[in-house]
């Protein structure tokens, strides 16, 4: 018997406002209006919906198995529901496959997070090997210092170089209604106070609470629902070691091994957003290279402008991060701007390519890629 | 009510495993162990190479001095990775004694171990500033390696401030303040919903009008609890029940009280009619109510 995937489309994305804290909206509440929106327009009810994959963390949330407390406000009651304990573009890949090998034609992908509930290095901590790493003091501070350092050394980069980097992310995400920010942070502290050398506090995603929900289709049946339908390409993923000594200096095999997969002969270059996540400056350069957008230690290049692909036009991680939402973030942004959307460069961006990292210091990666339909 | 502030603090019991276990157990008496990987050699030791899947094939000491290939500088003090001689993956630990102008890669060090041995990689205090005095090579098969440790204490807190949000908040105000209990009815089932929330559960539709829920209901389960476990408010035996309460669709889960333990399990029954019996205390929590007792003269 021969075996076909379907094609698989994009019918619709949402979020919650990103913002440092949602201290008056339980997970919840932030959850069913990421649903609501993502439903809404469609035509779909949430009884046209075949199953629920969904992204969190037991650590973030405070309680184990935590969306067995969530499930009514994704409208997963008496549904196929299944929760990954990564970026919610892991779980986004999970559906496109259920939906691809013909198993249901509707699926609604969620991720959520309230890291102001937890604090960060709490989190990040809880991830860590806890014989030899984490009684030393390492945190996802320390981590993305210790790779700058090396990075910076080895590109013959200062610690400045890097707020090109910032200032990219924190000006877009001010134009980004999505994003709760009014002005690019102008406080001394958060441009020179060194935070894990040679890192200061700009060179930081900063943690935000928020849901993101996409509702996925089987291309014929998102055709008859959208104007300008979006059809997802290909993914792929890779985890690094755990160990941060033992990975590379100052390069992630991983997310280049997760572009491979996603990307098959294509190049990374061919398209027109780049929508990429990352816990720090650094670690947004090393994963532009590692996709193939910048050769090795030339990421920096691209924040001139003048790059066939877009990189972060939502601006990226770094003002937001929504921890386990956050490659589920960049899909969205990505998609709704390919699909018009947004409003922003309707209909002139045609390709899109996300990324998604989790696991303590970026050790593990996904990659999508997707295009507007011909 | 806002927020609710909790804490989770979890005991372990952690195996570290062969290779963890002897070098922690040798930090203890001043010697750094690595493990040998074909021709590679990994420090702390490892059981496999994370690179290439090796398995250990032995255990190496190597001289406990190397060179500092990278460091951070932090509010909590300096991180490093270190290079110890002989070894193929450097070795994360905390670089201390260096005035930070000092601090350069390449730079030589050696360990500093702590005063007293506690058992963790603590033993090693960190990596300190070091001469180019001769060291020595990885030592194949040390003698008399430490047993290793077979399992290490720990206890993992995290502090939590949860958000009650509007529907919660809205129930724990009425809770404390008026002892009312307040539901939510779903615009299109309309059934009601304890606690209430935005969204029903079974329909996903919005739900609608706030409604006030009597303090009494019916058993739907219960259970008699007689182990001890962590996190339990009452001292066991006692009843743990699924309530329904009157005129909603949802169940709470509480405890039923006021009766002998021994008696329970014939006492409380599904079926049986229980109301709430309020505490003095006022936290704008359900545990506000101390438990339900069955009403006198009704179905048990």
């Amino acid at each position: 018997m021969s075996y076909a995937p379907r094609p698989v489309a994009v019918v619709n994305s949402a979020q919650t406002l990103f913002k440092p804290s949602w201290a008056d909206r339980q997970h919840v509440d932030l959850i069913s209006e990421a649903v609501t929106g993502v439903l809404k327009g469609t035509g779909l009810r949430i009884d046209d919906v075949d199953f629920v994959i969904d992204s969190g963390s037991d650590f973030l949330d405070g309680r184990s198995i935590s969306n067995c407390g969530f499930l009514g406000a994704m409208g997963a009651h008496h549904k196929e529901e299944s929760r990954v304990e990564e970026d919610g573009l892991w779980a986004l890949s999970y559906a496109m496959n259920k939906i691809a090998s013909g198993s249901a034609s509707v699926g609604l992908v969620v991720a959520y997070a309230k890291p102001s509930e937890l604090d960060a290095r709490s989190f990040w901590c809880t991830l860590l090997e806890p014989f030899t790493q984490r009684p030393v003091g390492l945190d996802h501070l320390s981590a993305a210092g210790l790779y700058a350092h090396r990075y910076l050394t080895a590109a013959g980069l200062k610690p400045k170089d890097l707020e090109v980097v910032a200032r990219h992310a924190w000006e877009a995400a001010v134009r980004n209604p999505n994003v709760d920010l009014d002005e690019v942070p102008s406080a001394e502290p958060f441009w020179h106070e060194r935070v894990a050398s040679p890192l200061h506090g700009s060179d930081f995603a900063r943690p935000v609470d928020g849901a993101v929900a996409v509702l996925l289709a089987a291309a014929d049946v998102a055709d008859q629902i959208t104007t300008r339908p979006v059809r997802l390409t290909g993914h792929g993923s890779a985890i690094d070691q755990h160990f941060l000594a033992a990975r590379e200096a100052d390069a992630l095999p991983a997310c280049a091994a997760a572009a491979r997969m996603a990307l098959g002969t294509a190049r990374a270059t061919a398209f027109d957003i780049a929508e990429v996540s990352a816990t720090s400056t650094v670690g947004e350069l090393m994963v532009l290279e590692a996709l193939g957008l910048a050769p090795r230690h030339k990421a920096l290049d691209l924040y001139d402008g003048g790059g066939a692909t877009a990189v972060n036009p939502s601006g990226g991680a770094l003002p937001a991060d929504p921890i386990m939402a956050t490659g589920l973030a960049r899909f969205h942004e990505a998609a709704a701007r390919l699909a018009g959307r947004s409003g922003f460069a309707a209909g002139e961006a045609r390709t899109a390519l996300v990324h998604g990292t989790g696991g303590f210091a970026m050790q593990n990666h996904c990659v999508v890629t997707m295009e507007v339909a011909a | 009510m806002t927020t609710m502030a909790t804490r989770i603090q979890m005991p372990y019991t952690l195996t570290p495993g062969e290779a963890t276990g002897v070098f922690l157990a040798e930090l203890g008496r001043r010697r750094l162990i690595g493990s040998r990987h074909g021709d590679r050699i990994l420090v702390p030791a490892q059981d496999f190479d994370g690179s290439t899947g090796e398995p250990a094939e032995g255990f190496v000491e190597l001289a406990p001095a190397g060179r500092l290939e990278a460091f951070t500088v932090t509010a909590q003090g300096v991180l490093g990775l270190v290079l110890v001689d002989g070894a193929d993956v450097p070795f994360l630990h905390r670089i201390v004694g260096f005035a930070e102008a000092d601090l350069t890669i390449g730079a030589r060090v050696a360990a500093v171990w702590a005063d007293e041995p506690t058992g963790s990689v603590l033993d090693l205090a960190g990596f300190g500033p070091a001469g180019d005095g001769p060291g020595f090579k990885p030592r194949i098969a040390p003698d008399g390696l430490a047993q290793p440790f077979e399992q290490v204490e720990y206890t993992m807190t995290l502090d939590y401030q949860h958000s009650y949000g509007h529907y919660y908040g809205t129930l724990f105000d009425a809770v404390r303040t008026d002892r009312r209990l307040r539901g939510v009815k779903c615009s299109q089932c309309r059934r009601t919903l304890l606690p209430p929330r935005a969204r029903c559960d079974v329909c996903f539709a919005p739900t609608a009008e706030w409604v006030d829920v009597e303090a009494v209901g019916v058993v739907q389960a219960c259970s008699v609890v007689h182990i001890e476990f962590i996190g339990q408010r009452l001292k066991p035996p006692y009843v743990y029940a699924e309530l329904v309460l009157d005129g909603t669709s949802t169940r709470l889960i509480h405890m039923v009280g006021g009766i002998d333990p021994a008696e329970a399990r014939t006492a409380v029954a599904p079926g049986s009619r229980v109301r709430a019996v309020w505490s003095d205390r006022r936290t704008g929590s359900l545990a506000d109510i101390d438990y339900f007792e069955l009403i006198p003269g009704e179905p048990s």
